[in-house]
């Protein structure tokens, strides 16, 4: 299977001009800090992982079954982008001229999948060497190890992405409503059978379970990577894994390039969030009901009915389901146990979903309507706040109570741990809540004006720079008073007695929910002031 | 309000809403200052954007009933609006469809309801015509017109020179941030030295010409 380019050099001046749109001087030194951020990263999760895989004796297999869900994770975002039909990202730039254009489609494929496996493996192959490298020099073998390693991932993500433009490819007029089941059946099987490694974190599981996941390129580029860097003898097995990943690498780049010779332009979905935010479906049910009711419930219930209609409710819960998936087996496993950096690691997770949940605040944009009207800014903000962390925290109590339920029963007995991880749950909820309102607060403050350009590409860039910056800054220290809360429990209780556990536990819940409460206060009024004096609506 | 591209003529025109802050000098609204009344200010004023951002994940009545709430209009009344405004723009079928849904000329309708709900006495339109196709312009021209006809003021920023020879009393130039000139058309033309019967598009690249 060849593909037949009639004019190569097109492509590259495709590349080239794409590279040129796409690579700025801000835009490298966003790729630098995100190098920088996801190396420190991958150094931590990957120090976190082994010291306790060593402290459990795990072996190297919890590195396998991160990994593996890892990889899996990513399979299954790019098979939902393939079926969403931005398998190819495409911009309205490239609907206007390039596909307008007499540049064939296999030409204009050719060199979207080019940029695309050269941005990736440029983008990934820092943080997966580091992280390689780590995990080598703890299973002692050798840094050429960790490079063969890499390469085998950067394959198994180049291939990842032939595969989402694959299922664009192949759905001819869009997914359709008609297909849309077959979609959710292979996305639930594809995520069903990649968390078949945890499988070797629980006693009495057959191994055989966990293999199983090798059907999949996800689970053979983790059994590659990861034989690789443990130092695993080389089998006959481990050629069949490296084989079938290459069969799999072929057969989705030529399925591609046949596919790439028709006319496939019209099933790419332009990447324009503006457009439509994600609706779908003309004819919905009204469900605002004002009559008879106080202005700010109405603004609560707007901002609800936004949520589940741009489909954030659903992604929210989707994601919750995971992590509490992932926690609980985690759990089971027996890595959390009295160390306080286990406690850190539940904190940060559970609680990075509020910041992650306020950068899908789409409001600022719509803010005339809001800001021409009578209405108290400081106070809206306030309520789309709580109307936005309340599903929140819906989701995460679950997640947070499946994790901290094996937790009590095991440190019953430890008065110390007890209240270190009874502290610590509810922390992270109200973490959550913090760092989602320090999201609002950047959204407001520094978030992209929509209506005027008032700021060119790249001054927005900077400016998104500066708000990455100030959004971690800001946010840590927020935080950091409830971590050292949770952190400073135990030994508090040791200089107190035992004896005391009830009355210190809540002297210091009663602490951490008034310092949220002020907390909050005082950033989402800032978040309100800052709409109030923003210039660029 | 007439200006070239850049001229500061939204920029005007958000001032006089309340969403920017007059640097210097003071805008009255229905005899409110914007800076010192807004809340009294606002309640006289509809604004209509030149790109208006729409809630997409509503629905057209909801929308429309959110926009009500906040703008203060009872619960009896807006119903009532709604459902008269919906007829008169022939949004009907369009009842319960998603804003993010419609055509852009349906969003431009939309958000004009939106402007009007709670009956303000002024009117500040932000180039309303823009991109809409023919029929649509005919319709929003004649809207615009039956809003002056029932007394309503209204301030409209255009490139278009024949709207705003059919519209106006009054005609602003604004050119670098600064109005060169303002009155009738009568006064307009005299102040650029051309004849009685001279176009306004005559008139008007005089003045900026003059100015520049």
């Amino acid at each position: 299977m060849r593909l037949k380019l009639n004019s190569p050099s097109t492509v590259f001046t495709l590349i080239r001009y794409w590279m040129k749109g796409r690579f700025n001087r801000v835009t490298v030194i966003w790729m630098i800090m995100g190098e920088v951020f996801s190396v420190a990263l991958v150094l931590f999760v990957g120090g976190t992982f082994l010291s306790f895989s060593s402290r459990f004796n795990l072996g190297p297999g919890l590195s396998y079954v991160g990994l593996s869900l890892l990889f899996a994770l990513f399979l299954v975002g790019l098979i939902q982008s393939g079926f969403n039909g931005s398998g190819l990202p495409v911009s309205a730039a490239d609907v206007e001229y390039v596909f307008t254009s007499p540049v064939p489609p296999s030409e204009i494929f050719a060199a979207k999948v080019l940029m695309n496996s050269f941005t990736t493996v440029l983008l990934s192959f820092p943080p997966i060497l580091t992280l390689y490298l780590r995990l080598g020099s703890s299973y002692g073998t050798s840094p050429l190890a960790a490079v063969l390693a890499g390469i085998a991932t950067l394959a198994f993500f180049v291939l990842g992405l032939f595969f989402s433009a694959d299922i664009t490819l192949s759905l001819n007029s869009g997914i359709g409503d008609r297909l849309k089941p077959v979609r959710n059946v292979v996305l639930v099987a594809v995520a069903a059978v990649s968390l078949l490694p945890l499988g070797v974190l629980i006693p009495g599981v057959p191994s055989i379970v966990a293999q199983a996941a090798g059907i999949l390129p996800s689970g053979l580029a983790a059994e590659i990577s990861y034989g690789l860097v443990s130092g695993a003898r080389w089998s006959v097995g481990s050629l069949i894994d490296v084989v079938l990943l290459g069969a799999w690498f072929a057969i989705l780049l030529s399925l591609g390039v046949r596919m790439s010779r028709r006319n496939f332009l019209e099933v790419l979905q332009i990447n324009d969030q503006a457009s439509d935010d994600g609706l779908q479906g003309a004819k919905v049910r009204s469900r605002l009901n004002t009559e008879g009711r106080p202005l700010w419930s109405v603004v609560r219930a707007k901002e609800r009915i936004v949520m589940s209609r741009t489909k954030e409710t659903r992604s929210l819960i989707i994601n919750a389901l995971f992590l509490s998936g992932f926690m609980v087996i985690y759990s089971l496993s027996g890595v959390f146990q009295s160390s306080p950096t286990s406690f850190l690691f539940v904190l940060f997770i559970i609680g990075s979903f509020g910041s992650g949940n306020a950068t899908r605040w789409l409001e600022k944009e719509r803010l005339w309507l809001i800001k021409t009207s009578a209405i108290d800014l400081k106070r809206y903000v306030r309520e789309v706040f709580r109307a936005r962390v309340t599903p929140l925290l819906l989701v995460l109590a679950p997640v947070a109570a499946a994790v901290g339920a094996p937790l009590l029963l095991e440190k019953a007995n430890e008065p110390g741990s007890l209240l270190a991880i009874g502290l610590s749950l509810p922390s992270a909820l109200e973490i959550a809540s913090l760092m989602m309102a320090g999201g609002m607060y950047f959204a407001a403050r520094y978030g992209q004006s929509s209506s005027d350009e008032t700021l060119a590409t790249q001054g927005q860039d900077l400016a998104d720079v500066k708000r990455f910056l100030y959004q971690t800054v800001i946010n840590l220290s927020l935080v950091a008073p409830l971590m050292g809360l949770v952190l400073g429990a135990a030994p508090l209780l040791g200089l107190i007695g035992d004896s005391s556990i009830f009355p210190v536990a809540m002297v210091l819940g009663a602490i951490g929910i008034v310092y949220t409460l002020g907390a909050l206060d005082f950033i989402l009024g800032e978040a309100g002031r800052s709409l109030e004096t923003r210039e660029d609506l | 309000m007439l200006g070239p591209n850049g001229a500061g003529k939204s920029t005007l025109l958000k001032i006089v809403v309340g969403i920017l802050r007059p640097t210097s000098g003071t805008v009255t609204v229905a005899g409110k200052d914007i800076a010192k009344e807004p809340e009294s200010a606002k309640r006289v004023v509809g604004y209509l954007p030149e790109n208006p951002s729409l809630y997409t994940g509503l629905t057209v009545k909801e929308f429309l009933s959110f926009v009500g709430k906040i703008r203060g209009v009872s619960d009896d009344l807006l119903r009532g609006r709604i459902s008269e405004a919906l007829t008169t723009f022939s949004l009907e079928e369009k009842t319960d469809a998603l804003v993010g849904t419609l055509s852009k000329g349906m969003k431009q309708k939309v958000a004009l309801i939106a402007a009007t709900l709670h009956d303000p006495g002024v009117l500040v339109l932000d180039e309303p015509l823009t991109a809409l196709d023919p029929r649509t312009q005919v319709f929003v021209n004649g809207w615009i017109s039956s809003q002056r006809e029932n007394g309503k003021s209204v301030l409209l920023s255009t490139h278009n020179l024949e709207i705003a020879q059919d519209h106006a009393t009054q005609i602003a130039i604004i050119d670098k941030g600064s109005i060169i000139a303002l009155g009738s058309l009568e006064s307009l033309r005299k102040l650029a030295g051309s004849g009685k019967d001279a176009r306004l598009d005559e008139v008007f690249l005089k003045l900026t010409k003059d100015a520049a």
